[in-house]
């Protein structure tokens, strides 16, 4: 959340991306920076032990809403 | 508080009887121009004194530095030339000039503690004299509330009781350092606010901190908000450690911490509210919380504050902040990061060789036995097995290299899918055994009790760039 922040900072459009698990953690970070709302795409949770075509999929699951995200 | 260029002031109170002893001996001065008596308590007293002034705010007291009632002043010029402390008939004579004073009593009569010094006074009077250098927000509680209570709904706690950060607490604690209340100390994480010294001071208030713990848990602060020590991921990730702190040096002695038996355990003040500061001022300055950005998966129970110091006197190894740059003689503090310990038993060996590879047997289930080079580790190395270090003269560096050689792991036991375990190195690579900790990723102290053959490996997390590194920082000495 903080590099998302810095980025936007710079004049970098930015888009916030983690697993599901962490909806609560990137909301109290983002009001706790002064955001009421961040750009956010939430993939399913887990990621840790996911294998190299897991995480492949789940990347381009996510693409369609990342690029929404970063383009409205 | 208007008080005399010319002529005799006397401070007094109802509640002495040395004062009441003495009340018509000032209404006998009182017949002549030139007494002012200021009264601490009750301004009605004492009767026949014609200029008799109200003291009970004590400014006037508190301007003449009033130790003990009565206390009789004379000013010649605007300028104090004599004073007597208590009643003593020569004394008063001599210093008012009026011979027979007090007919009837005793010739000398010791006086009473002044207001200013009763303990529930003295609170109000520091926060009247220095309060106003105070710069953080004043929370208002309601005579309903309870203090405690109040501050568990206010979100203050960790989830245990701590102490209400009154004014006069805070700069009580404030004086346990020469580093002013406005002087940053770090930008805490995880909102990267700025923490001054003041705002440590009050979170050691939380704590339970006495003032002369003040500089070790400023030092802690400063070492933990660094970008080597990583306090941000240490409190975001999910694995369970949170940040330890061992203490070195002489402020150990002087401030009563434990280093002996149950050293990683309960029962030390400064042990157990040292740690807990430096965890309040992440929640409350930097506001890290559970359920907020700490992520933990399980967390333990040394985050509600882990700290202890080093059994320097009786350890065989170079004391840790030496061997981590220190001068010898300061007192300095570690900070890392910390699992909750366990013990690792070796009652059998006597030969250093056979001690050290038992040891890292401890250590080899750092993390998981089958991983390598991710995690860093602290050994905390108790008396009875740094004897047999010591016996042998081997010092820090000795067993170092021999847990380093011990903890070369073959490949073929940790690759992947050995053992029927699918977690473990990746398959690939050269067959040469892999080391279990990165360089200097491992951590050696000395502490705990003269009986048990117990040693305590503490998992650390991630370490290196990323992840956490050992910060050590010099703790400034408290007076």
């Amino acid at each position: 959340m903080h590099d998302f922040v810095a980025l936007e900072g710079r004049g970098v459009v930015a888009a916030f991306l983690a697993s599901s698990e962490f909806v609560q953690a990137a909301d109290a970070q983002a009001r706790a920076l002064g955001y009421r709302e961040v750009p956010s795409v939430f993939v399913p949770h887990p990621i840790q032990d996911r294998t190299d075509e897991e995480m492949r999929a789940l990347a381009d699951a996510a693409l369609e809403e990342v690029l929404a995200r970063v383009t409205r | 508080m208007d008080l005399l260029d010319e002529g005799l002031v006397a401070v007094v109170k109802r509640d002495c009887p040395t004062c009441q002893l003495v009340e018509p001996v000032l209404a006998d001065l009182s017949r002549a121009p030139g007494l002012r008596v200021f009264t601490q308590d009750d301004p009605a007293f004492p009767a026949g004194v014609a200029d008799r002034r109200d003291d009970t705010a004590l400014d006037a007291s508190l301007a003449l530095d009033i130790e003990t009632v009565p206390t009789l002043v004379r000013f010649a010029g605007g300028v104090e030339t004599g004073r007597v402390v208590g009643w003593s008939r020569a004394q008063w004579t001599e210093l008012t000039g009026v011979a027979d004073l007090g007919e009837g009593l005793p010739e000398h009569r010791p006086g009473c503690g002044s207001r200013t010094l009763d303990p529930d006074v003295a609170d109000e009077l520091l926060v009247r004299a220095r309060g106003g250098s105070l710069r953080s927000r004043r929370l208002e509680i309601s005579a309903l509330e309870d203090e405690a209570e109040a501050l568990f709904d206010r979100g203050f706690s960790d989830g245990l009781p701590v102490v209400a950060p009154t004014p006069a607490r805070v700069l009580r604690m404030l004086d346990g350092t020469s580093r002013k209340p406005d002087e940053v100390v770090a930008v805490v994480p995880p909102n990267l606010v700025e923490a001054t010294v003041e705002k440590v001071a009050i979170n050691a208030v939380l704590a339970g901190c006495r003032p002369e713990y003040l500089p070790v848990v400023l030092a802690a602060v400063e070492a933990a908000c660094t970008d080597e020590f990583n306090a941000h991921g240490l409190l975001a990730t999910t694995w369970a450690a949170g940040p330890a702190i061992v203490v070195n040096g002489p402020v150990r002695a002087e401030i009563g911490m434990n280093w002996a038996g149950n050293a990683l355990g309960q029962g030390n003040r400064a042990n157990s509210t040292i740690g807990r500061a430096l965890q309040l001022v992440i929640r409350n300055v930097g506001g890290g919380r559970p359920q907020g950005v700490d992520r933990a998966a399980l967390g333990n129970p040394g985050k509600v504050g882990f700290c202890f110091a080093e059994d320097e006197e009786g350890s065989p190894f170079e004391p840790l902040a030496q061997s981590r740059g220190v001068p010898a003689g300061r007192s300095a503090v570690t900070v890392f990061a910390a699992e909750g310990p366990r013990g690792v038993v070796d009652q059998i060996s006597r030969r250093p060789e056979s001690l050290a590879r038992s040891l890292a047997l401890g250590l080899r289930g750092v993390v998981h036995p089958k991983l390598v080079r991710g995690f860093d580790a602290t050994l905390v190395v108790c008396p009875e097995h740094a004897r047999v270090f010591a016996d042998a003269g081997w010092d820090r560096a000795r067993l170092e290299a021999a847990l380093d050689e011990a903890l070369l792991l073959d490949r073929a036991e940790i690759t992947r899918g050995a053992g029927g375990i699918d977690e473990g190195v990746p398959p690939g690579g050269s067959d040469q055994p892999l080391p279990k900790f990165r360089p200097g990723g491992l951590m050696i102290v000395h502490a705990g009790g003269g009986a048990g053959m117990f040693s305590a490996v503490i998992g650390g997390w991630a370490g290196g760039p990323g992840g956490s590194a050992p910060v050590t920082r010099e703790v400034e000495p408290w007076r």
